[in-house]
């Protein structure tokens, strides 16, 4: 609409009438760190100390409503020069226009030999150009008490039957559950490793196949029959869930290595970790990217450009890894990784063979921010059927 | 008033100056050019942006619909499921609040030791913000760490822990009793301050004709605080619809669609979906409903200024 660009170009009049009267050149930058330590300070010190003329201007913005702000920001016209985004962005960004290809900076920088092979690989956008550049990854594992399975003289479980037989074991209501699921905003990860594990896939026909039905009803009846899941999972979120897997109220749960020092903290040795199980022959977990981006906006490219790329340099990246407690991209960094105890980096590299992305299209974003959950809790709750859940979400992939 | 107007004889036609005319209007331009922009514009705008399809992630694709939203969210059941949602959650909580605000009055206005800091203290919950409020009952209603499944079980009136905010049938009555303990201070204020204003003589020459307490209250006590009800009752209708924070951050509108009311749709659609043609639509046709209860309060104001 018209009014949106007269916006933007007012507040691009009035950014470069700032930049034109500033000495420096100023980075806008937006991440999110959940982590109370944070090092940004240190990082950013560190970065103008050796750019000089380059200032900063680092916001943590809040995970929960982190797109919402920063569609809105750059279709405003106020959007950072650069910022922390994941792939089911990437398709979203691209239709917007609002990012700046990055492939022959990534070539002409000397940290592109020290990056994890095949990252820059999963980075790509659609259209074949490079928009990201890599700066932490996570994957997917299932969290399980290894105290608990041992008193009931269970295995950690390799497949979905095994899974369920132990999740039913361990569920002595309302004391103790055997699994914690999300099933509340962000749950879709944990959902994947048993259904898309199955054959659903993210596409118009791939989510009503009877497979995928019957994999989706698999899912629901350990909520609804089984009862091995706690009550309150249809408004669970990442707190509810780790809060009851850490007061020992579930037994097994799934998240990523980001939780673990939390964990740790909580239960010491009572917990462990293993890959997602193995069901109907299938496998897959959920690959947690992150990655930084520079926005086409920027007035400021080439310094944002220094700057992100200065975060995914090395011990950089290692600190930057040590506030959000993932994984860093940088071999170099990989060798002497001290930041995790040793069997929850065991289960993440266990985990990559089969960890995969959302398929990159725009109706992934709405699917991760809106309606798996809407779908999910109705399904859960028994509004709707196993069947409608799955019609609901594939109505989305066949719109575009 | 009548009086001063009746023409008097010796008026001669002096003609005001045009300076002098339009003194007050000079005097009130500041105070209505700045409605006019933050109040008035926006809303014009969202009117305009809800005959759009505008969808902020595809800013090229955006085009003239005309009433085509309309249709839409007439056609959408999600819609209908959020207007019930919604006449449950004024219907429920506006009287909650004005009952329990009415009690806890009467309590106060009692004479007790202490009383000046039992005034003080019943006004926390409206002071606090709502996102702190939400997060509280949040984890107070949480079944495996909550407090209040907890006190439930050991007193033996469930059996086990119930999902108070994962349950269809319960999240919105349970956000309705968190929003009813926020709101209930606002009342008990007014109420109380109306009370103050009821003379004791009246009371007296009540009691000295031998009415029982009960019928003091009915024919004393309720007329005196009528006006202060029915004011504070509007604005509380008002405030209640519109507000979405503390469901937000409850349930997000979930589980499903249980706890969707209309402005909490609205800004899901225009703010997570970035449908901000379609999120604008739903909140014009809300505007249009909460309109009529607005008359209704402009309409006893006017009155109540002429008095």
């Amino acid at each position: 609409m018209r009014i949106w660009k007269k916006l933007a170009i007012g507040a691009a009049l009035a950014t470069s009438l700032l930049a034109g009267t500033a000495s420096a050149e100023t980075v806008r930058f937006w991440y999110h760190f959940d982590n109370p330590e944070n090092p940004m300070d240190d990082l950013v010190a560190k970065f103008e100390a050796a750019n000089p003329g380059i200032e900063i201007e680092a916001e943590n913005v809040p995970w929960n409503s982190y797109y919402d702000n920063l569609y809105t920001a750059l279709v405003g016209g106020n959007a950072p020069d650069a910022a922390m985004v994941k792939l089911f962005a990437q398709p979203r960004l691209i239709e917007m226009g609002a990012l700046e290809p990055l492939g022959e900076r990534i070539d002409a920088w000397p940290g592109k030999a020290d990056l994890l092979d095949n990252l820059l690989e999963l980075n790509k956008g659609p259209d074949g150009q490079q928009y990201y550049l890599p700066i932490q990854y996570v994957v997917l594992y299932l969290y399980y008490r290894a105290d608990l399975f041992e008193q009931a003289g269970l295995k950690p479980p390799t497949t979905c039957d095994e899974f369920r037989d132990a999740a039913i074991k361990l569920t002595k209501a309302p004391a103790t559950y055997g699994f914690g699921l999300r099933g509340g905003k962000g749950g879709w990860d944990q959902w994947g490793a048993f259904v898309l594990s199955q054959g659903a896939k993210l596409e118009p026909g791939g989510l009503t196949t009877p497979e995928a039905i019957a994999a989706n009803q698999w899912l629901i009846d350990l909520f609804q029959k089984d009862k091995v899941i706690p009550a309150s999972a249809p408004n669970d979120g990442f707190q509810e869930i780790t809060a009851a897997f850490k007061n020992g109220i579930t037994a097994m749960t799934i998240h990523h290595i980001g939780s673990s020092n939390d964990m740790v903290k909580a239960l010491g040795d009572k917990v462990s970790a293993v890959p997602v199980p193995e069901c109907g022959g299938g496998r897959w977990t959920s690959y947690g990217d992150e990655s930084l981006a520079v926005f086409s906006s920027s007035e400021v490219k080439d310094a944002a450009w220094k700057w992100i790329s200065f975060l995914a340099e090395g011990e950089n990246n290692v600190a930057f890894n040590k506030a959000t407690g993932q994984m860093t991209v940088t071999k170099s960094g990989s060798e002497n990784w001290t930041l995790h105890e040793r069997r929850f980096v065991d289960a993440t590299v266990q985990s990559l063979p089969f960890a995969h992305v959302l398929p990159q299209n725009t109706a992934t974003s709405e699917f991760v921010n809106t309606a798996w959950q809407t779908a999910m809790q109705q399904a859960l709750t028994g509004q709707i059927t196993s069947e409608q859940m799955m019609q609901q979400l594939e109505a989305l992939f066949a719109q575009q | 008033m009548t009086a001063t107007t009746a023409p008097s004889p010796t008026d001669i036609a002096i003609p005001t100056p045009w300076s002098v005319r339009l003194m007050p209007y000079m005097l009130l331009a500041p105070a209505v050019l700045v409605t006019l922009f933050i109040v008035f514009f926006p809303m014009v705008q969202a009117v305009v942006t809800s005959l759009y399809d505008l969808i902020l992630w595809k800013p090229n694709a955006s085009r003239f619909v005309g009433f085509g939203n309309y249709a839409r969210l007439f056609a959408d059941p999600v819609f209908w499921t959020a207007l019930g949602n919604t006449a449950i959650w004024i219907g429920l909580t506006v009287p909650l609040q004005m009952g329990l605000g009415l009690v806890t009055a009467l309590l106060l206005n009692r004479d007790f030791p202490w009383r000046g800091l039992a005034r003080a203290l019943i006004i926390i919950p409206w002071a606090l913000p709502s996102v702190v409020i939400a997060l509280m009952w949040r984890w107070i209603y949480d079944p495996n760490t909550g407090v209040l499944n907890d006190i439930l079980v050991y007193l033996s009136v469930v059996q086990s822990a119930v999902p108070w905010l994962a349950d269809p049938d319960l999240a919105l009555y349970a956000i309705i009793a968190t929003l009813t303990w926020q709101g209930f201070p606002f009342f008990a204020v007014m109420i109380l301050a109306g009370l103050q204003g009821i003379p004791r003589s009246h009371y007296e020459a009540a009691s000295i004709d031998g009415a029982s307490a009960f019928r003091q209250f009915v024919h004393i006590t309720l007329p005196g605080i009528a006006p202060v009800l029915a004011t504070a009752g509007l604005l509380r209708v008002i405030w209640v619809a519109n507000s979405m924070d503390v469901i937000f951050v409850m349930t997000g509108g979930g589980p499903g669609y249980a706890t969707h009311t209309l402005p909490l749709y609205a800004f899901v659609r225009a703010r997570q979906n970035l449908d901000f043609g379609y999120g604008t639509t739903i909140a014009v046709t809300f505007t249009i409903l909460l309109g009529a209860i607005v008359a209704v309060y402009l309409a006893r104001t006017m009155r109540e200024v002429e008095r």
